[in-house]
C-alpha cells in the first residue's frame, strides 16, 4: 500500500450533507481555505525511533489551517508520537530520534538553528491528564506570557516603571473566555488551580496554551482523562477554537473524532498512516479495507 | 478456614457483653501499664514510690483522662460529635477504672510503683487466661483459626528462652552446662502451646504464662527496686530500676495484643486489631521517649539556666503579643465540621488564647500594682572545688519600661504578619482628588528627604557656612514628622468629613487609609533617618519630634483600626465586611509600623523617651545572666556561656549559608541537566559516602587541610566550612529526592508552552521540591548544631569564653583584595557542643548544674532552629497548596 503521500481529497466534501449547522460553516470555511492552498503543517516523510524501535514510518501530511484534523489508531500506533513531533516535544525525550521534515507556514522546524522558543509559542500543545502547576488561576494563565516578558510585574518591574498588572488581568479574562471557563472562575482566580475540576484544569490547560497566543494548538487525548460532561465541554471548545486556530487532535474515541473533526488521519499498527482524508469520507468510505474494519469495530 | 463461614454471624454486633467490656479494660489497664513504665524509666515517676505521692500521680493520670473522656463523652451525648464504636467506649470506660483504681489502690495501700505494677501484670494474665479458656469452652461466641500461626510460636519460642535461661541460672548457676536444658524446654514447650491449640487458647494462655510469671517476679519482689545483677563476665550489670519497667512495658505489650485479639474475637479480625494496637503503642514510644529526653535535660538544666532572670513587666507584654496574635489567629481558624473530634479541637483551639490572655492579665497586675512576681530557687556554683550553693531568682519587676531592641523586633515582626494578611484596597472607596495630588507628592517628599541625607553625608553639616545640617535638616525632619502624623491622621479625618452610615463612610474612605498608612510610614521612616545624619539628637527643642510624632501617629492608626473594626460590626453585607476587615488590618499594620519606627529611633539615636511614665529604654530591661553575660572568671558571679550560644549560631549560619545553595545547585544539576547514567551513579555513592562519614574524620580533614590554608588558626570560619562539608551530603540527597518527585507533566507543560528549562526549574521545580529541600535542611542542621567532634579539632574552642565573636561588626573594607577581610571569623570562638564536653566529659572547671544547664540551652537552639525550619516548610507547602 503506498500511503506516504496522502492529501484529502476535495471532492467528497461537496456530495457529503452535514448534520449542524454550525458544522456546515466550517465545513464551508473548510472547503475554501483547502481551495486556496493554506496549508499550515506540511510533514513530509518523518520518522521516529525509540532506541531501535521504529516508532513512526514514512509519514507525510497537509494540516489545513484553521479546522480540526483527528488523529485515531489503536494504541501504540504512532498517534501521539507523531503530534510530539510538530512541537519537537519528541526532543525531551533522550532515546527518541526524528527524522524527516516539518514545516510550519513554510519554516522548517527541524532546522539545526530552529528557535524552539518561538516554535513551542506558535504551536501549543494540551496534554492527556490535566495538568495545571500548583500555581494560582491567574498565574497558571499567565506564566508563559510571563516568562517570554510580555508582562512584567512585581517589585522590580515597578521600580523600572512598569507594571502590567492591568495587561495581565485582560489576558486572563480573554484567554479564560475563549476557553469558555470565565464564568466559572472569575471570582476565584487567586484559587489554587489544583482545587479546580479535572474538565475544568483542562480548559485552564487550553486557556493556558491560548494565552501565549499560538497559531496551532496539538491536543494529545484531551478528554481521555474526563466524564462524558466535561468531555462534552471539551469537544464544544475544540469546534470554537478552530475559527481561529489550527486544531491537530488525537483521540482514540472514533465518535468524538467523527463529531469535531474536518479531516481525519488513521494510523494503524507499526506506526504507518493508513489513510487521511475529510472525516465524512473516512467514516462513511474509506478507501482502505483496513481502516473500514477499523472503524466498525472488527480490528483495532 | 471453611467453618468460619459456617457460623451465622450478624453484620453488625451490637452493643457490649460484659465479656468485651472486661477485655476493653485489660487493653486499657495494658495502656496505662506500659505509659507508666516508661515514665519510670527515665524516673520521672520513681519505681519506689508510694502511698500519696504514687496516689498523686495516678490521680493526675485520672484527672486527665476524664477530661478528655468527659469531654468527648459529653460532646457524644450532646450529638456534637457521635463516638459510636463500642471498641473506643469500652477502651475509654476501661481507663477511667483503671486509672481511678490505681489511684485508690495508691493511697489506700502502702505498696510500691514497683509491686504495684507486678499486680496489675498477674491480673493481666489472669483475665487474658480467663478470656481464651471461655473462648475455647464456647461459652462466648468467637470466630477462631486453628492455630495462632509459626510467627507466634517462634516468638514466644525466643520469648520462652529466654524465661527458661532466666530460671535456669538462677536454680543451677551457669557453672553447669544443664543449665541449658531449662531455655530449651521452656522455650519448646511454649512455642508447642501456641501453635498446636485452636487460636484460641494457642494466643492466650502462652501470653497468661509468660505475663503471669513476670508479675509475680516482680510483685513478690524476687526482682526489686533495689536487686542488682553483675554478670562476671560483663563489666556492668542490671538493676531492678532498669528490669521492672522493661518487664512491666513487656508485659504490657504483649498483654495488650493478646486482649486486643480475644477483644475482636480472634481470626483475622483479631490479627487486624492485636497489630493496630502493637503499632499505636510503639509510636506513643516514640513520643514518650522523645519528651522524657527533653524533660530530662530541661529538668536538670532549668534551675542554673534560669537563675537571676529579670525583666520588667512592660518587656513582658510586649513579647506576648506575637504570640497573643498567633493565638488569636489559631482560635479563628475554622473547625471541620463533622469529625468526631470537633469539640476537643474547638476547646483545644480556644485554649492557647485563654492561657495566653490570663499570663498576660497576671503581668498586667504586676504593672498596676506595683509589686513584683518573685519565684526563689537555689543554685550551685564552683568554687575552690567546693559546690557552693546560692540564692536566687526569677523575678517580674512591676517597671513601665521595655527595650528598644526588643520593641522594634516585635512591632516589625507584627508589621510584616499584618502587612502579608492585609490585601489590596487600591480600587476601592470613593476618589479624593485632593489625596491623589497627596498622594504624587509623598514620593517626591521622600526622595528629597533621601538626598538631603546624602548631600549632608557626602559634604558634611555646613558646607561654605551654609548650615544645611543644623537648620535646613531639622527644619526638614520637624516638618516631615508633622507631615507624617497628619497622613496618619488622613483616615480618621476622612471618615469624619464624609456624609452617610459609618459603614459606607469607612469604606468611602479606603483610599486614604491606604495613603495615609504607607505614605505616613514612608515620610516617618526618611525623618527618622534624617535626624541623627543632621546631628540633632534627641530633640529639637528639648522635644524628641520624632518620637512624639510616632507615637501620635501609632494612636491615629489605632483608631482608624478601631473604627473600621467597629463600622464592619454595624454592616452585613458580606463584601463590605471584607474590605472593612482588610482596613482594620490595614490600620493595624500603620500601628505596628509606627511603634517599629519608635523603637528604630530610639536605637538609632542612642537616647532613651519617656512619656507619661511608661519608657523606651536602649537597654536593660531584660536580664538573664546565662545566656546574656559571658563568662565571669574568679567573680561572686559565674555570669553564663552567652559567647557559646553566639558561637554556635553563627556556625549554623554559616554552615547553612555555604552548604545549601551549593546542595540545592549539585541537586538541580544531576536531577535536571546532566545524562542519568555512570557520572550520576558516581555521584551518588560519593554523596552518600559523604554522608556516612564519621563527624571526627570530617575534624581531621578540617584541621590538616582547611586551617593550614586559613591563617593556620583554629577559627571560626574553619567550623563554619568543616560543618559545612558535613551538611552537603544530606542536603544534596534530600533535595534530589525532592526534585526527582516534582511530576514529570509540570516540566513538559512548561516546556510546551516554549519556557526555556532554567525558567522552568526556577518557577515551577523549585517552589514544588521547596518543602521536601527544607525537610532535608532541617535535619542536617539539626546534626550539625550539636556536633562536636570536629569543631574540637577545628574552632580553638575556648572554654567559659569571656568574649563573644562579633561577626557583623568584624567585616571591614580595606583598598586591596580581597577587599573584605573579617579578622573575627578568622578568631578562635567557643561553642555550645564544646563547653557541654568540656564541663561534662573532661570536668573542668564549672559546677555539674552549670553543663546541664549549658546542655539544656543547646537542646533549646537546636529545637529553635527546628521550629525555624518547620515554619518555613509550612509556609511554603501553604504556599504550594494555597491553604
Amino acid at each position: 500500500m503506498s500511503e506516504t503521500d496522502i492529501t484529502p481529497d476535495t471532492g467528497s466534501t461537496a456530495t457529503t450533507t452535514t448534520a449542524g449547522e454550525s458544522d456546515e460553516q466550517a465545513r464551508d470555511a473548510w472547503t475554501e481555505y483547502r481551495a486556496a492552498g493554506e496549508t499550515k503543517l506540511s510533514v513530509e516523510d518523518i520518522n521516529v525511533w525509540y532506541g531501535d524501535d521504529h516508532a513512526l514510518k514514512d509519514v507525510s501530511m497537509d494540516i489545513p489551517e484553521e479546522s480540526v484534523t483527528a488523529l485515531i489508531g489503536p494504541s501504540g500506533c504512532g498517534k501521539s508520537t507523531f503530534l510530539r513531533c510538530l512541537n519537537r516535544m519528541n526532543d525531551r525525550i533522550k532515546a527518541a530520534r526524528v527524522e524527516g521534515s516539518v514545516e510550519v507556514g513554510g519554516t522548517e522546524i527541524y532546522h539545526p538553528d530552529a528557535n524552539l522558543v518561538e516554535l513551542r509559542k506558535r504551536i501549543g500543545m494540551v496534554f492527556q491528564s490535566p495538568n495545571p502547576f500548583p500555581k494560582s488561576i491567574r498565574e497558571n494563565i499567565s506564566y508563559g506570557p510571563r516568562k517570554h516578558g510580555e508582562i512584567e510585574k512585581g517589585l522590580l518591574a515597578r521600580l523600572f516603571g512598569r507594571d502590567d498588572t492591568e495587561a495581565e488581568a485582560e489576558l486572563v479574562e480573554r484567554a479564560l473566555k475563549q476557553a469558555a471557563l470565565w464564568d466559572e472562575v472569575n471570582d476565584r482566580l487567586d484559587d489554587n488551580a489544583l482545587g479546580l475540576s479535572g474538565g475544568q484544569q483542562q480548559r485552564l490547560c487550553i486557556a493556558r496554551c491560548l494565552a501565549v497566543d499560538p497559531d496551532v494548538i496539538l491536543m494529545d487525548e484531551p478528554a481521555s482523562a474526563l466524564d462524558p460532561i466535561a468531555t462534552s465541554k471539551i469537544e464544544d471548545l475544540v469546534e470554537e477554537l478552530a475559527k481561529e486556530y489550527t486544531v491537530v487532535i488525537v483521540t482514540h474515541n472514533m465518535q468524538q473524532a467523527a463529531r469535531i473533526s474536518d479531516q481525519t488521519a488513521v494510523f494503524l499498527t507499526g506506526g504507518e498512516l493508513i489513510e487521511y482524508d475529510d472525516t465524512e469520507k473516512i467514516f462513511e468510505n474509506p478507501e482502505s479495507q483496513r481502516v473500514e474494519d477499523y472503524i466498525t469495530g472488527k480490528f483495532g | 478456614m471453611s467453618e468460619a463461614y459456617a457460623h451465622d454471624t450478624a453484620l453488625v454486633t451490637e452493643g457490649s457483653t460484659s465479656y468485651d467490656r472486661l477485655v476493653d479494660g485489660a487493653i486499657a489497664l495494658s495502656i496505662v501499664a506500659f505509659a507508666t513504665t516508661l515514665l519510670a524509666l527515665v524516673e520521672l515517676v520513681p519505681l519506689g514510690t508510694a502511698g500519696a505521692t504514687l496516689g498523686n500521680y495516678f490521680l493526675t493520670l485520672f484527672v486527665a483522662v476524664s477530661g478528655g473522656v468527659g469531654l468527648t463523652a459529653g460532646a457524644s451525648w450532646a450529638n456534637v460529635v457521635s463516638v459510636t464504636s463500642q471498641r473506643v467506649r469500652g477502651v475509654a470506660g476501661g481507663l477511667l477504672v483503671a486509672t481511678g483504681g490505681l489511684t485508690a489502690v495508691a493511697y489506700l495501700t502502702t505498696v510500691t510503683l514497683a509491686t504495684l505494677l507486678g499486680f496489675v501484670l498477674i491480673g493481666q494474665a489472669l483475665i487474658i487466661g480467663g478470656a481464651g479458656i471461655s473462648s475455647r469452652l464456647d461459652i462466648i461466641d468467637t470466630e477462631p483459626d486453628a492455630s495462632a500461626g509459626l510467627l507466634a510460636g517462634g516468638a514466644f519460642a525466643v520469648i520462652g528462652a529466654a524465661i527458661g535461661g532466666a530460671l535456669g541460672g538462677t536454680v543451677i548457676g551457669f557453672d553447669s552446662i544443664a543449665w541449658l536444658v531449662f531455655p530449651i524446654v521452656v522455650g519448646v514447650g511454649l512455642a508447642v502451646l501456641t501453635i498446636v491449640p485452636r487460636e484460641d487458647l494457642g494466643s492466650t494462655i502462652p501470653v497468661g504464662l509468660v505475663v503471669g510469671t513476670l508479675g509475680v517476679v516482680v510483685a513478690t519482689a524476687a526482682i526489686g527496686v533495689g536487686w542488682q545483677w553483675n554478670p562476671e563476665t560483663l563489666d556492668g550489670g542490671f538493676t531492678g530500676g532498669v528490669v521492672i519497667p522493661l518487664f512491666a512495658a513487656f508485659g504490657a505489650l504483649i498483654s495488650a495484643w493478646a486482649a486486643a485479639k480475644c477483644r475482636a474475637g480472634f481470626g483475622a479480625p483479631g490479627r487486624e486489631y492485636g497489630a493496630f494496637l502493637i503499632i499505636n503503642l510503639n509510636a506513643l514510644l516514640m513520643v514518650v521517649t522523645m519528651v522524657s529526653i527533653v524533660l530530662f535535660v530541661l529538668t536538670r538544666g532549668a534551675t542554673y539556666a534560669t537563675r537571676g532572670l529579670t525583666t520588667s513587666a512592660l518587656t513582658l507584654l510586649v513579647l506576648l503579643v506575637p504570640l497573643l496574635a498567633l493565638a488569636t489567629e489559631f482560635a479563628r481558624s475554622r473547625v471541620g465540621g463533622g469529625e468526631w473530634n470537633r469539640t476537643v479541637r474547638l476547646v483545644t483551639q480556644i485554649a492557647p488564647l485563654a492561657t495566653l490572655g490570663a499570663v498576660a492579665a497576671v503581668i498586667t497586675t504586676v504593672l498596676i500594682t506595683g509589686n513584683p512576681i518573685e519565684y526563689g530557687f537555689n543554685y550551685q556554683i564552683l568554687q575552690n572545688r567546693n559546690l557552693i550553693p546560692r540564692e536566687t531568682a526569677i523575678t517580674i519587676t512591676p517597671n513601665p519600661e521595655v527595650g528598644a531592641v526588643i520593641l522594634a523586633v516585635v512591632a516589625s515582626v507584627m508589621w510584616i504578619a499584618l502587612f502579608r494578611n492585609y490585601g489590596s484596597l487600591r480600587n476601592v472607596g470613593a476618589a479624593f482628588p485632593r489625596a491623589e495630588s497627596v498622594r504624587q507628592l509623598v514620593p517626591v517628599a521622600v526622595a528629597g528627604m533621601a538626598a538631603l541625607i546624602g548631600g549632608v553625608l557626602l559634604v558634611g553639616p555646613t558646607p561654605a557656612g551654609v548650615p544645611l545640617g543644623s537648620v535646613v535638616g531639622v527644619g526638614v525632619v520637624a516638618a516631615g514628622t508633622l507631615a507624617a502624623v497628619g497622613l496618619a491622621a488622613l483616615p480618621v479625618a476622612g471618615v469624619a468629613t464624609t456624609n452617610g452610615s459609618i459603614a459606607d463612610r469607612t469604606q468611602a474612605s479606603a483610599p486614604l487609609f491606604t495613603l495615609g498608612v504607607f505614605g505616613g510610614l514612608a515620610v516617618l521612616t526618611a525623618a527618622l533617618l534624617l535626624q541623627p545624619v543632621t546631628g540633632h539628637t534627641p530633640g529639637i527643642a528639648g522635644v524628641d519630634l520624632v518620637a512624639v510624632g510616632a507615637l501620635f501617629a501609632t494612636l491615629a492608626c489605632g483608631l482608624a483600626a478601631g473604627v473600621s473594626a467597629y463600622a464592619r460590626r454595624t454592616t452585613t453585607e458580606t463584601l463590605q465586611d471584607r474590605l472593612l476587615g482588610e482596613e482594620t488590618i490595614l490600620g493595624l499594620t500603620g500601628a505596628a509600623g509606627f511603634i517599629a519606627l519608635l523603637g528604630l529611633h530610639v536605637l538609632a539615636t542612642g537616647s532613651g523617651f519617656t512619656v507619661l511614665g511608661v519608657s523606651v529604654t536602649t537597654e536593660g530591661t531584660l536580664s538573664w545572666p546565662m545566656i546574656l553575660q559571658p563568662y565571669i572568671p574568679l567573680g561572686a558571679e559565674p555570669g553564663g556561656i552567652m559567647p557559646a550560644v553566639v558561637g554556635t549560631v553563627w556556625l549554623v549560619i554559616g554552615a547553612t549559608l555555604f552548604a545549601v545553595p551549593l546542595g540545592i545547585g549539585a541537586a538541580v544539576f544531576l536531577t535536571e541537566y546532566a545524562e542519568q547514567g555512570r557520572f550520576t551513579a558516581v555521584v551518588e555513592i560519593a554523596t552518600n559516602a559523604l554522608w556516612s562519614t564519621p563527624s571526627i574524620v570530617f575534624g581531621l580533614f578540617g584541621a590538616a587541610f582547611i586551617i593550614p590554608r586559613l591563617g593556620g588558626n583554629e577559627s571560626l570560619l574553619a567550623g563554619m566550612l568543616v560543618l559545612g562539608f558535613m551538611l552537603l551530603p544530606l542536603v544534596l540527597i534530600t533535595s534530589r529526592e525532592s526534585i526527582k518527585a516534582v511530576p514529570d507533566e509540570y516540566r513538559d507543560a512548561s516546556a510546551a508552552l516554549g519556557v526555556s528549562q532554567w525558567e522552568t526549574i526556577k518557577s515551577v521545580v523549585l517552589p514544588a521540591a521547596m518543602p521536601g529541600v527544607i525537610t532535608g535542611g532541617i535535619l542536617g542542621i539539626g546534626r550539625i548544631a550539636g556536633e562536636t567532634a570536629p569543631l574540637i579539632l577545628v574552632l580553638g574552642s575556648t572554654l567559659n569564653a569571656t568574649e563573644s565573636v562579633n561577626v557583623l561588626q568584624g567585616f571591614q573594607f580595606v583598598a586591596e583584595p580581597p577587599f573584605i577581610i573579617n579578622d573575627q571569623l578568622l578568631a578562635a570562638s567557643a561553642s555550645l557542643p564544646t563547653q557541654v564536653w568540656a564541663v561534662i566529659a573532661a570536668g573542668v572547671s564549672g559546677s555539674p548544674q552549670m553543663g546541664w544547664a549549658s546542655a539544656a540551652i543547646l537542646l533549646s537552639v537546636v529545637l529553635t532552629f527546628y521550629a525555624i525550619g518547620i515554619t518555613a516548610r509550612t509556609y511554603f507547602r501553604r504556599k504550594l497548596n494555597y491553604e
